[in-house]
């Protein structure tokens, strides 16, 4: 008996093709605020305000032609962009969006870190990526984004435990479930905290020294064409929906909100969406309004300031977990 | 399934910007269209840093002998479908340089030109002018995929004259000021 729920569940509404289109879109809305944010206009000429500007673009990339370099690993050259790709859709499949996740109502306990290990995977195979492709500045673009990753990792995995401590679980569903008040309100600096080494983790600016365009050409992306860069570029704009979604499911209350009439998935959907999209929104907002750092100030920023900020955090939430938040909530 | 296809090239042209010996006053134009004033990001445009990304080269300045072999090797590395603009007097024909003991000639002389924008330096509005150009010339041949090389007369006169010919007519550009 083949359970056609599931199917549609992981082919349709919550799963690949939602995240698809949430993904376009949210591209399109970030290059839209970048716009405006420069004073100019944006996307304006495909669809209707250009909405279908990133579809353009990633049609027009895999229609075009695939070059592998003579000297590239083929094997991973052609792999790594894909195999990226399907990781973090996968990771995405965890994220409660309509009250459950694509896979199941509740999760499993721990898929919290499941998801968190996803996503480093994915940026290994980026830098796979950019170190198949051969090219010198595909290498050095690939190497500042382990030497990047490596680092924001850790207070990534440390900040992201502060929700799990107070919700006292570490399945994703508990979290989101847990918040009657939302956790940026019970531990805003974890919630600053959370922002900064995404940026970091996402590699946008000021921190996206791994594809520096003034030093690097294209970074890791140098050597690509075709459909291969069209699922590298898909690859990033699925990261920032699912570090935005992450925020959205530890900080402020996942899909939850009031349900005013009707079926309560699809207010669940809006209530997701909307915060997704204030997110995006914040993350593009801080992109576009500073400068790069230097790849050695981005490393001594991480262990110097975040790390140990991210383990006072963690010990400050302890503390509150223990003392004070028993008498608020 | 051929009209998505055209529509997604028409709607995404990326460019790269290459510079094979110009004075820097096509190239300040080329970065003034980037600028909030005339903003190419509305048709889609991006200006890529990769040959490997671009569909469109954007070729500014003389050819010198130095750079031929440069922008052979960059235009080589393009993937197809790709398209050559011209851009300046002097990338159209040589311009004053032409006849120069250490200057090839036009673009045409190393590389396949698609579209030729004349001016000294041409305005980014008549850039911008060429470049839709070029993409519309995409768009009415539906059974066609082949680029088609368009023809670029003076920004000046209303209409295109579309060149059918696979090699550009060189003799019709007779760019501004030749003495």
């Amino acid at each position: 008996m083949i359970d056609f729920t599931l199917i549609f569940r992981i082919l349709v509404f919550p799963g690949f093709t939602f995240i698809l289109l949430l993904t376009l879109f949210c591209d399109w809305m970030e290059r839209k605020i970048e716009a405006r944010l420069q004073n100019r206009v944006g996307p304006m000429v495909a669809g209707p305000g250009g909405i279908l500007q990133p579809l353009a673009d990633f049609i027009k990339l895999l229609t075009k032609e695939d070059i592998t370099p003579r000297e590239a690993k083929k094997t991973v050259f052609k792999f790594a962009p894909l195999v990226a790709f399907t990781i973090m859709v996968f990771a995405f499949c965890f994220i409660p969006v309509d009250g459950a996740s694509v896979l199941s109502v509740n999760g499993f306990s721990g898929d919290l870190i499941v998801i968190l290990a996803f996503a480093t995977i994915a940026n290994f195979l980026l830098f796979l990526a950019g170190w198949a492709s051969c090219n010198p500045y595909g290498t050095i673009g690939s190497a500042r984004v382990l030497t990047q990753f490596l680092g924001y990792d850790i207070p990534l995995f440390l900040i992201a435990l502060t929700p799990a401590f107070i919700a006292g679980s570490l399945s994703i569903a508990t979290i989101a479930s847990s918040q009657v008040i939302p956790f940026i309100l019970l531990a805003p600096w974890a919630f600053v905290l959370f922002i900064i080494t995404m940026q970091a983790e996402l590699e946008k600016d000021p921190f996206d020294v791994p594809h520096a365009e003034s030093e690097l050409v294209g970074g890791l992306e140098t050597e690509y064409t075709g459909a291969k860069l069209a699922f590298l570029h898909l690859t990033r704009d699925v990261q920032v929906v699912f570090g935005s979604a992450l925020v959205v499911e530890l900080f402020l209350g996942g899909p939850y909100g009031p349900v005013f009439f009707g079926a309560s998935w699809f207010w669940y959907t809006l209530w997701f969406v909307l915060k997704l999209l204030v997110v995006v929104t914040i993350t593009e907002y801080i992109t576009c309004v500073f400068a790069r750092f230097r790849i050695d100030q981005v490393l001594s920023g991480n262990w110097r300031i975040l790390l140990p900020a991210a383990l006072l955090s963690l010990m400050l939430t302890v503390a509150l977990v223990t003392w004070v938040y028993p008498l608020v909530v | 399934m051929t009209d998505i296809k055209t529509w997604a090239r028409v709607k995404s042209p990326w460019v790269l910007h290459f510079n094979s010996g110009a004075c820097n006053g096509c190239d300040i134009e080329i970065v003034a269209l980037l600028t909030p004033k005339y903003d190419v990001e509305r048709f889609g445009v991006k200006l890529e840093p990769s040959p490997r990304h671009a569909d469109v080269l954007l070729v500014t300045g003389c050819v010198t002998q130095q750079c031929a072999e440069r922008l052979k090797s960059i235009y080589d590395q393009m993937p197809q479908p790709k398209f050559v603009v011209a851009i300046g007097a002097c990338a159209c024909s040589g311009g004053v340089f032409e006849g120069n003991y250490n200057v090839v000639g036009g673009v045409d002389k190393v590389i396949p030109v698609t579209a030729y924008i004349p001016g000294c330096p041409p305005r980014p509005e008549a850039m911008l002018d060429g470049v839709v150009k070029l993409l519309n010339a995409l768009n009415p041949p539906k059974a066609k995929k082949q680029p088609k090389p368009a023809k670029e007369p003076e920004v000046a006169k209303p209409e295109v004259v579309v060149a059918h010919a696979a090699q550009p007519v060189v003799e019709e550009v007779k760019p501004i000021a030749k003495q």
